[in-house]
């Protein structure tokens, strides 16, 4: 029995490790230099391209495109790491994670802007962020930050920034991301300090005025927050825009507030990683994306702020109107990204973990 | 004679080949990966770097991660007790049902298990709202003057734990008891013990085999069931399911997620031991 064991193991090894030496070099020979390919393989999360967006672009290039889904931004890096990145053409992923893959280096293809025609459409508030100052590899997509809304009708106090929500009118009545980065920042800034504090003094001080807010969480939830406030379930909200513009437009009466302490700030960008196999086919979707009418109708589909500065006069009114995704720009150069902060994650984690217990 | 027996014997293993590459390719290697890590540091940036730590288990005796251990096994214990006093019944009466009938019963039993669990769950939530189907219904009927507020508590969660595992507990029991010899429930009648007594001493008896299979396919699960926690209680109970979860998605600390889900799998194993001991069986009674 044991003999037979062994004999599999010692099998499956060799099976592990003669495939492993296979199929790394056929891959990337096979994907690169053959010219004009007719895949584009996208990597991004579910539904985050609108679907006549996909269509337009295969009507009029012929490039058949695949689609694949990742749930969240660490799960996209693992894949790009596995594979080299050889996979896919074109990623769609988050500011932070991108600066992770930046600093690993070799993940991402450098961007020949000349090859995109489209380029000076991008909106350059949105460019030379921390992820990539000097915009070799990203080309912003879409962009979103933090908002509280609320229900004027039920809640008896004036908003206006983060440290009201501590107030105890608002017992048992806001539902909050379940994110422990974005709310133990929301409390640092209502402290007047930063989303990326690493100070464990200044943390330590965060971590007992957060749990003050306790009585006041209705509940916290990671998707359609839109909901819980909409079905009466909570009457105040601090949730990303994209959430906020669902809920102020099913239910116009809602206010929504940009929190006068200084708000946080995201842009999911695209990506092209080093090894992608459709590279000719990645540079002109990127381009396709960046077309001023394609990229209105990406943003008032995905509900997120529109980085494409051409696409302004394509944007419908529902939009440009919707408080949640049309924020001023004096309001946005206030903000302030939540950025890896390194070791002390740790201590982050755990005053999320305290938070969270009953 | 002998000798193509011997052969044959010997050739009965390669059947199991495949069951033996899947087990060892799905499972073994998953969690040889899984300890491994578990030993391993967290890299500052990102991953794992190769230097060996018992770090990620000295870190579970911090009281703050501590107790979402505590915290989980209470829930299980409440869940396994709820269940039981509820699963019981239902099994023994099920039981007793005609086998038409029994079927019927059966059918429901088993039903909700054709819809994934999350749509189900979320129909819990839209019931339990505070504009929901039951505080309608209570308004309605002018049990409570105003909503009860129960979506986002405790009791929510423990009612979604029941709701989910209450079958585990059902179909062990009924398969016990509906194997049960009655000849031995009547002999104690016929000896003058009462229905109660009789119940006690020779039904409860025989069927106990069953019941602590219950316990163990409902105590291991609600310890798993984090995704509970986070939509009926709110995120604001924090299991170790949320725990491991939070550290692969969140605070990107694999390893220590890793020896979380290795010390979680201990406990699990401990359970099945103790089965094992108590009912001197390696199977569990009804599922297997």
């Amino acid at each position: 029995m044991k003999k037979v064991f062994a004999l599999i193991l010692a099998a499956v090894l060799a099976i592990g490790t003669l495939a492993g030496c296979g199929t790394d070099p056929a891959g990337s020979s096979a994907g690169q230099g053959e010219g004009q390919t007719k895949d584009l393989n996208i990597f991004t999360w579910d539904g985050y391209i609108p679907q006549d967006v996909l269509d337009g672009y295969t009507e009029q290039t012929g490039v058949k495109i695949n689609i694949s889904n990742f749930e969240s931004n660490e799960e996209m890096l693992t894949k790009l790491e596995a594979t080299g990145g050889g996979d896919y053409d074109i990623v769609i992923a988050s500011d932070y994670i991108i600066d992770i893959a930046r600093k690993k280096g070799g993940i991402m293809h450098e961007l020949d802007t000349s090859k995109i025609a489209n380029y000076n459409n991008i909106d350059a508030a949105f460019q030379g962020q921390f992820y990539d100052p000097d915009n070799q590899y990203t080309i912003p997509y879409a962009a979103g930050t933090p908002v509280i809304v609320y229900d004027p009708s039920l809640v008896d106090i004036d908003i206006q920034g983060y440290e009201d929500l501590w107030n105890p009118a608002l017992a048992d009545s806001i539902v909050a991301m379940d994110d422990g980065r974005n709310l133990i920042g929301m409390t640092l800034k209502s402290m007047g300090k930063s989303f990326n504090e690493t100070d464990e003094a200044v943390l330590e001080q965060a971590k007992n005025k957060l749990m003050e807010l306790k009585p006041n969480i209705r509940t916290l939830a990671v998707n359609q927050l839109q909901d819980v406030i909409l079905s009466g379930e909570a009457s105040v909200g601090y949730m990303f825009a994209s959430q906020a513009a669902m809920a102020v437009e099913a239910n116009p009466d809602l206010k929504v507030v940009y929190p006068k302490e200084g708000m946080g700030f995201g842009i999911d960008n695209i990506i092209v990683p080093a090894k992608a196999p459709n590279l000719e086919n990645a540079y002109s979707f990127i381009n396709y994306i960046l077309d001023p009418e394609v990229g209105a109708k990406i943003s008032s589909q995905i509900y997120y702020l529109c980085p494409n500065k051409a696409a302004a006069e394509f944007l419908p009114e529902s939009f440009t109107s919707n408080a949640a995704l049309f924020i001023p720009s004096e309001v946005l150069k206030n903000t302030e990204f939540i950025q890896d902060v390194g070791e002390t994650t740790a201590a982050y984690d755990k005053i999320w973990t305290e938070f969270k217990q009953q | 004679m002998k000798k193509t027996a011997r052969r044959k014997k010997d050739k009965a293993w390669t059947m199991a080949v495949p069951l033996y590459l899947f087990t060892i390719v799905f499972v073994v290697i998953p969690l040889i990966y899984i300890v491994v890590l578990s030993f391993l540091q967290k890299d500052v940036l990102w991953g794992v770097t190769n230097q060996f730590t018992l770090n990620n288990y000295a870190k579970m005796f911090d009281p703050v991660y501590g107790k979402t251990f505590l915290d989980s096994l209470k829930l299980a214990f409440a869940t396994t007790l709820i269940t039981t006093l509820m699963g019981y019944p239902f099994g023994y009466f099920m039981a007793r049902l005609a086998p038409n009938r029994r079927n019927f019963v059966m059918l429901l039993v088993v039903v909700p298990f054709w819809t994934n669990a999350l749509v189900r769950i979320y129909g819990w939530m839209i019931l339990l709202r505070t504009k929901g189907v039951l505080n309608q219904a209570l308004l309605a009927l002018g049990i409570v003057d105003e909503p009860i507020k129960i979506l986002y508590t405790y009791g929510a969660v423990l009612i979604g734990m029941v709701y989910s595992l209450l079958p585990f507990m059902i179909l062990p029991v009924y398969s016990s008891v509906e194997k049960m010899d009655w000849s031995l429930v009547e002999a104690a009648r016929d000896l003058g013990a009462g229905r109660i007594k009789a119940f006690f001493t020779v039904t409860l008896k025989l069927t106990l085999p069953g019941v602590l299979s219950g316990f163990v396919l409902v105590f291991v699960p609600s310890i798993g069931l984090f995704f509970l926690a986070d939509l009926l209680g709110g995120g604001k109970i924090m299991l170790v399911g949320n725990l491991i979860k939070n550290q692969l998605l969140q605070a990107r600390d694999w390893p220590f997620g890793a020896a979380l889900s290795v010390v979680l799998m201990l406990m699990t194993f401990l359970i099945i031991f103790l089965y094992r001991k108590l009912t001197h069986s390696k199977d569990l009674e009804g599922f297997f």
